[in-house]
C-alpha cells in the first residue's frame, strides 16, 4: 500500500481546462472518494492518476515516486471501471489470471492467486463462465477481484456501482467498504452520488468545474462546507439557501428577506457578518435544522407550505422564502397541507452564512 | 514559466489557438506509426500516378517514338477533346450509362429491401440467391448475358420468337439503339444487391416502436413507410446512390467485354473510351488529357461523396 | 348492412395484405431476373457444342453431358492445363493480397478509430476518397512504375495494386467494428499490466475478428474478380489470372459456348461458396461502415 500525491495537477483540453490546479495527498490505507456532478474533472483526475491520459502540468506521487511519465502498467495500481470492462471473449478465471500474466507470474503462482480472490469474493463457481453470461452484480465482482488479484499499491475506482440497480447498489456499497477495512488499501474512488462518498470514505473530495472545493472528512464537509457549492452539494435534500440583505444598527445585525421578515442574528453569527463587507448574506439551513409550526410563534418568520412530501418516516414540506426554495423535514404525525400557513424559526447554532459574492461561506475568526 | 502564470493564462487561452500542429503532430508521434504502411502504399500507388498523368496531358506521344520522347503540345490535347463529336456521344453515353444505372439499381434494391424486410419462410435463402449476382466476377456476368443476348442462339430472343412477340431474334448488342439499355440491364443485374444490402442494414435502424407508434395514430402501410421509414433511410440511401453512381462513373468491364464500345461508338464510356485511346491507339497524351477532365468531374462529385459520408459519421456520433 | 362495421375494421389489414402481395409478386420477379441468367449458365455448361448452337435452343439438353468441366480440368490437355494454371494464378494473388490487406488495414484502422492525432480526420478522407479515381487513370503511369519496380508480368505488381485499391474500403469496414469496442477495455488491459501494443493484440484483435474476415473476403473477392490490371499488367500466358485467362480461352474458341460457361461457373464457385459461408460478416461488416446505429 502507499500514498498518494497530487501537486498542482492541470489537465486541459485545447482551450477547456478539465483539471485546474488540484492538489491533495491520500494517505496510505485511506479511502478517498472523488465526488462532484458530472463534467466536474473528477473521472479526469482518476484518469490522470492511472496515467491513462497525459497531465497538462503538476506532479503526481505513488509513494515515493513521481510517476507522471511513468506507463499505467509500471504504476502498481488496479483500476475498476463504471462499465466493468471485462474482457468479452475470456473466462472469468481468464479475466483475473490476465494481469498477473501480464507480470509473467509463474503458471501455478496465477492458479493460486485467481482462486484465492475467487474465494474471497465468494464467486469459485463462476469461474469458467464469460463476462455476458453473468449479472450486473457479479460482473461488478469480477471487476473488484482482477484490481484485488494483483495485490496493487493503490485503487482506483470509477463509478464501479452507478450501473447496478438500487438495491444492489446498498449491497455492494457495504461489500467495497468492508473490502477496504479487510485490505487496509488505499482507494481513490470517484462518484456522482455524494450519498456513496459520505458513507463510505475516509474523506472526500468534492470538485466542480475542474477546482477542488474542499477536501476533508464527510461530517466536516457535511457541517462545515466551506462554499455555497458544497452545501448545496452534499446532503440530501439539498442545504436551503435563501438570499438576504445584512444590516446593522445599535449593536444588533440583522438579515432581511424579500418578503419584509428578518432575523436577529446570535453574537457569533453577527460576527462573521459584520467581519465581512458584504450586505449580501445567503442563509443556508439543512431541512433538520429549521423548526416548523403550524400555529403563529413570536419571531418566528412566516411562510406558506408549498409541497408536501410523505416519505414513511419524515415528512417534507417546502416553503417559498425569498425567492429560494426551503426544504424542512418535520414528524409525519404533524398534519400540514399544501397552500397552509406555518411559521419558521432557523437554528442559530447549525445554520451557515455565505457571502452573497463570493459564495464563500463567512467565518468568525 | 511560473504555475502561477500559467494558470492566470488559463482563462484568456479559451480564445487563442490549440498548441502547433507540429507541436502535436511530435506528441502524438507514435501514433502514425499505425498508419504508416497504408501511406507509404497509397502515395507511391495513387499519388504518382495522378501527377503524372496530369504532366502527359498536355504532351502528345505520336505511336512511333517512344513514350519518353513526348512532345509538348500545351493545351492541344484539351481542345481536341472538346471539339469533337466523339466526345460528346461518349459523355452522353456515360451520363445516361450512369443515371440510369444508379436509379434502377437502387429503386430496385429499395424494393426488394423492403419486400425482404419481414420474416417468411425462405428469406435467408432467398437474400443469398439474390446477392450472388453481386459476389461473382463482371468478367464472368458479361460472358453470361452475352451469351443470353446472343443474335442467333440466346435464349431472351428464342422465348421472344416462340411466343411469337417477334419474327426472328432481335440484335441486342449488335444494334445501335439497343445496346446501352441492353448493357445497362446486365449492369443493373449486377448492382441492385448492393443497394439491396445496404438498404436492408438500413431498415433495421427504424425503430420498431415508432412504426407501432405510426399505426396506433392510424397510419396506413404507405404513409408508415414515407413518414417514418423512408426518413430513417434517408442517410444510407445517400451513401448508397453515391457509391453506386461512382462505380457505374467507372464502369470498365461490361462495355469493354461484352461490345468493346460499338457498335459505332454507341456503347463507349468515358472508361472504356480512354482505354481505347490509350491502349488501343497509343495516344497517351489524348487519354490523359481524358482523364484530367474526369479527374474534375470526380472531384465534384466527390465533394459531395465526403459531405455525405462525413454527415452520416456526424449523425452516428450524436 | 351487417357487412359495414367489419368492414371498416379490416380495411387497416387489407391494405397491409396488398402490399405484402406486390412485395412477394416483386420478389418473384426479382428472383427470375437474378436467377435465370444463372441457370442458364448451368444448362448451357451441361450441353454439347453442337446442342448449344441451335435455334430454338434446347431448353433442357437432350444428352446432358460434363465434358466442358472434364475438359477444364483434364492437366494432361492443353486448356485443362491452361486454365488449372490460371486457377492456380487467381488463387495466389487473391491469397497474398488478402493476408497483406489484412496486415496493413487492421492497424490503420485501429489508429482511424482510437486516436486523436493532427490530420486524422484529412487521411480518413483520403482514404475514402481513393475510391473516387477510375482504375483506367492509374494503368498508364502505375505501368510505367511497375517497370521501375521490376513488377511488370509478375503477380506482384497484381498484388500491390489490388492491395492499395482494396484498402480504402478495408479499412473502412474495420473502422465500424474498432467503434464499437469500448475504450475502457484497451485502458483496463493497460492498467493491468500491458502495454498499449500488447492491448491491441491480446485484447482488442481477438474481439475484432468478425471485423477481419470481413475485410479478408472482401479483399479475396476483389483480387478475384479483378480484371483491368491484370489484362493491362500481365501478357505471358503461364502468368494470367481467371478473368484474363478465360477472355483469352473465348477470343480463340468464339463459339465454345459451353466451355465458356462451365469456366465462368468454375471461376464463380470459389467466391460464392466463400461468400454464402461467411456472408453474415460480410454483410454486417458492410452495413457497419455505411450504416451503423
Amino acid at each position: 500500500m502507499a500514498h498518494v500525491v497530487l501537486r498542482n495537477l492541470v489537465k486541459t483540453y485545447g482551450p477547456h481546462t478539465a483539471v485546474n490546479n488540484v492538489s491533495l495527498t491520500v494517505n496510505d490505507g485511506e479511502f478517498v472518494a472523488l465526488v462532484g456532478p458530472s463534467g466536474c474533472g473528477k473521472t479526469t483526475t482518476l484518469n490522470l492518476v492511472a496515467g491513462l491520459i497525459p497531465i497538462t502540468s503538476g506532479d503526481i506521487s505513488i509513494g515515493d515516486r513521481v510517476v507522471n511519465d511513468v506507463d499505467p502498467k509500471n504504476r502498481d495500481i488496479a483500476m475498476v471501471f463504471q462499465n466493468y470492462a471485462l474482457y468479452p471473449q475470456k473466462t472469468v478465471y481468464k479475466n483475473l489470471a490476465f494481469p498477473l500474466q501480464m507480470r509473467r507470474l509463474p503458471r501455478d503462482e496465477i492458479d493460486r492467486k485467481v482462486k484465492e480472490a475467487a474465494r474471497v469474493l465468494d464467486m469459485t463457481h463462476l469461474l469458467e463462465r464469460k463476462p455476458r453470461e453473468l449479472s450486473g452484480g457479479q460482473q461488478q465482482r469480477v471487476a473488484l477481484g482482477r484490481a484485488l488479484v494483483r495485490d496493487p499499491a493503490v485503487f482506483l475506482m470509477d463509478e464501479p456501482l452507478s450501473n447496478l440497480d438500487a438495491k444492489l447498489r446498498v449491497q455492494m456499497r457495504s461489500e467495497i467498504k468492508r473490502f477496504h477495512q479487510d485490505l487496509e488499501a488505499t482507494i481513490i474512488y470517484v462518484t456522482h452520488d455524494q450519498l456513496e462518498a459520505v458513507t463510505m470514505a475516509d474523506k472526500m473530495a468534492v470538485m466542480n468545474g475542474g477546482f477542488l472545493q474542499q477536501y476533508d472528512s464527510p461530517a466536516q464537509v457535511f457541517n462545515h462546507p466551506v462554499n455555497m457549492f458544497v452545501a448545496s452539494f452534499i446532503g440530501s435534500p439539498a442545504m436551503s439557501l435563501i438570499p438576504l440583505e445584512a444590516s446593522s444598527a445599535n449593536g444588533r445585525t440583522v438579515l432581511t428577506g424579500e418578503e419584509g421578515w428578518s432575523i436577529e442574528l446570535s453574537p457569533h453569527n453577527a460576527r462573521k457578518v459584520e467581519r465581512s463587507t458584504t450586505k449580501k448574506v445567503v442563509l443556508g439551513a439543512r431541512h433538520s435544522t429549521i423548526k416548523l409550526s403550524t400555529s403563529p410563534v413570536p419571531g418566528a418568520i412566516p411562510a406558506k407550505a408549498y409541497t408536501v412530501e410523505p416519505t414513511g418516516d419524515i415528512t417534507f414540506v417546502q416553503a417559498l422564502l425569498s425567492g429560494a426554495v426551503v426544504n424542512i423535514s418535520v414528524p409525519p404525525t404533524m398534519p400540514v397541507a399544501p397552500d397552509q400557513p406555518i411559521w419558521l424559526e432557523f437554528d442559530q447554532e447549525r445554520m451557515h452564512l455565505f457571502d452573497g459574492a463570493t459564495e464563500m461561506a463567512l467565518e468568525a475568526d | 514559466m511560473t504555475l502561477a502564470t500559467r494558470l492566470a493564462d488559463a482563462p484568456l487561452r479559451e480564445n487563442s489557438k490549440e498548441p502547433g500542429v507540429l507541436q502535436r503532430a511530435w506528441i502524438n508521434r507514435a501514433d502514425y506509426l499505425y498508419v504508416l504502411p497504408s501511406i507509404v502504399v497509397m502515395l507511391i500507388v495513387i499519388a504518382y500516378p495522378i501527377y503524372y498523368t496530369i504532366e502527359l496531358s498536355f504532351f502528345t506521344t505520336p505511336p512511333s517514338l517512344q513514350l519518353r520522347d513526348k512532345i509538348f503540345v500545351g493545351l492541344d490535347n484539351y481542345s481536341l477533346i472538346l471539339t469533337s463529336d466523339v466526345f460528346w456521344r461518349v459523355t452522353a453515353n456515360t451520363f445516361i450509362w450512369t443515371i440510369v444505372s444508379t436509379f434502377a439499381a437502387f429503386v430496385l434494391g429499395l424494393g426488394t429491401a423492403l419486400a425482404l424486410n419481414h420474416e417468411f419462410v425462405g428469406r435467408g435463402v432467398l437474400r443469398a440467391i439474390l446477392i450472388i449476382p453481386w459476389v461473382i466476377s463482371a468478367v464472368a456476368a458479361s460472358y453470361i448475358w452475352k451469351w443470353i443476348y446472343h443474335s442467333n442462339f440466346g435464349v431472351i430472343g428464342a422465348v421472344l420468337v416462340s411466343l411469337g412477340i417477334t419474327d426472328r431474334p432481335p440484335n441486342f448488342i449488335d444494334s445501335v439503339s439497343t445496346v446501352l439499355p441492353s448493357l445497362i440491364v446486365v449492369n443493373v443485374w449486377r448492382e441492385f444487391p448492393f443497394a439491396m444490402i445496404m438498404l436492408m442494414a438500413g431498415l433495421q435502424t427504424v425503430p420498431d416502436q415508432l412504426l407501432r407508434a405510426a399505426r396506433v395514430d392510424g397510419a396506413n402501410a404507405w404513409q408508415s413507410f414515407w413518414h417514418v421509414t423512408f426518413p430513417h433511410l434517408q442517410g444510407v440511401s445517400t451513401v448508397t446512390i453515391l457509391l453506386l453512381a461512382v462505380s457505374n462513373f467507372n464502369s470498365f468491364i461490361i462495355p469493354w467485354i461484352m461490345t468493346g464500345g460499338g457498335p459505332s461508338n454507341a456503347s463507349h464510356i468515358w472508361i472504356t473510351h480512354i482505354y481505347e485511346l490509350a491502349f488501343g491507339r497509343q495516344r497517351w497524351g489524348i487519354a490523359s488529357a481524358y482523364s484530367v477532365l474526369l479527374f474534375i468531374i470526380m472531384m465534384t462529385l466527390g465533394y459531395f461523396y465526403v459531405r455525405a459520408l462525413s454527415g452520416a459519421e456526424r449523425k452516428d456520433r450524436g | 348492412m351487417t357487412s359495414m362495421p367489419s368492414n371498416v375494421a379490416t380495411r387497416p389489414r387489407k391494405s397491409i395484405d396488398g402490399w405484402r402481395w406486390v412485395g412477394r409478386l416483386f420478389l418473384a420477379l426479382m428472383l427470375f431476373y437474378t436467377a435465370v441468367p444463372m441457370i442458364w449458365m448451368l444448362i448451357t455448361s451441361i450441353k454439347s457444342g453442337f446442342a448449344a448452337m441451335q435455334f430454338p435452343p434446347q431448353w433442357w439438353p437432350n444428352e446432358p453431358t460434363l465434358a466442358s468441366y472434364y475438359k477444364l480440368l483434364d492437366p494432361t490437355s492443353s486448356v485443362g492445363n491452361d486454365f488449372l494454371r490460371f486457377f492456380w494464378n487467381s488463387l495466389f494473388v487473391s491469397v497474398s493480397t488478402t493476408i497483406l490487406a489484412v496486415i496493413v488495414a487492421v492497424p490503420a484502422a485501429y489508429a482511424f478509430s482510437r486516436f486523436d492525432f493532427p490530420g486524422r480526420k484529412f487521411l480518413f478522407f483520403t482514404v475514402l476518397l481513393r475510391n473516387m479515381f477510375p482504375a483506367v487513370i492509374f494503368l498508364v503511369p502505375l505501368f510505367i512504375l511497375m517497370r521501375l519496380l521490376g513488377l511488370v508480368n509478375t503477380h506482384g505488381s497484381l498484388v500491390l495494386t489490388y492491395l492499395t485499391f482494396g484498402l480504402p474500403l478495408a479499412i473502412w469496414l474495420l473502422k465500424g467494428f474498432y467503434d464499437n469496442i469500448p475504450h475502457q477495455l484497451e485502458q483496463a488491459a493497460r492498467i493491468d499490466g500491458a502495454s498499449r501494443f500488447q492491448a491491441f493484440i491480446l485484447i482488442v484483435m481477438p474481439l475484432s475478428a468478425p471485423g477481419i474476415i470481413a475485410t479478408a473476403i472482401y479483399s479475396f473477392i476483389g483480387a478475384w474478380n479483378e480484371y483491368i490490371f491484370a489484362y493491362t499488367f500481365l501478357n505471358k500466358n503461364d502468368q494470367l489470372t481467371l478473368p484474363i485467362g478465360i477472355q483469352r480461352f473465348f477470343s480463340e474458341n468464339t463459339t465454345d459456348f459451353p466451355g465458356l460457361m462451365a469456366a465462368s461457373f468454375m471461376m464463380s464457385v470459389p467466391v460464392v461458396v466463400l461468400f454464402l459461408l461467411l456472408q453474415r460478416y460480410f454483410v454486417r461488416a458492410l452495413t457497419e461502415g455505411a450504416v451503423k446505429h
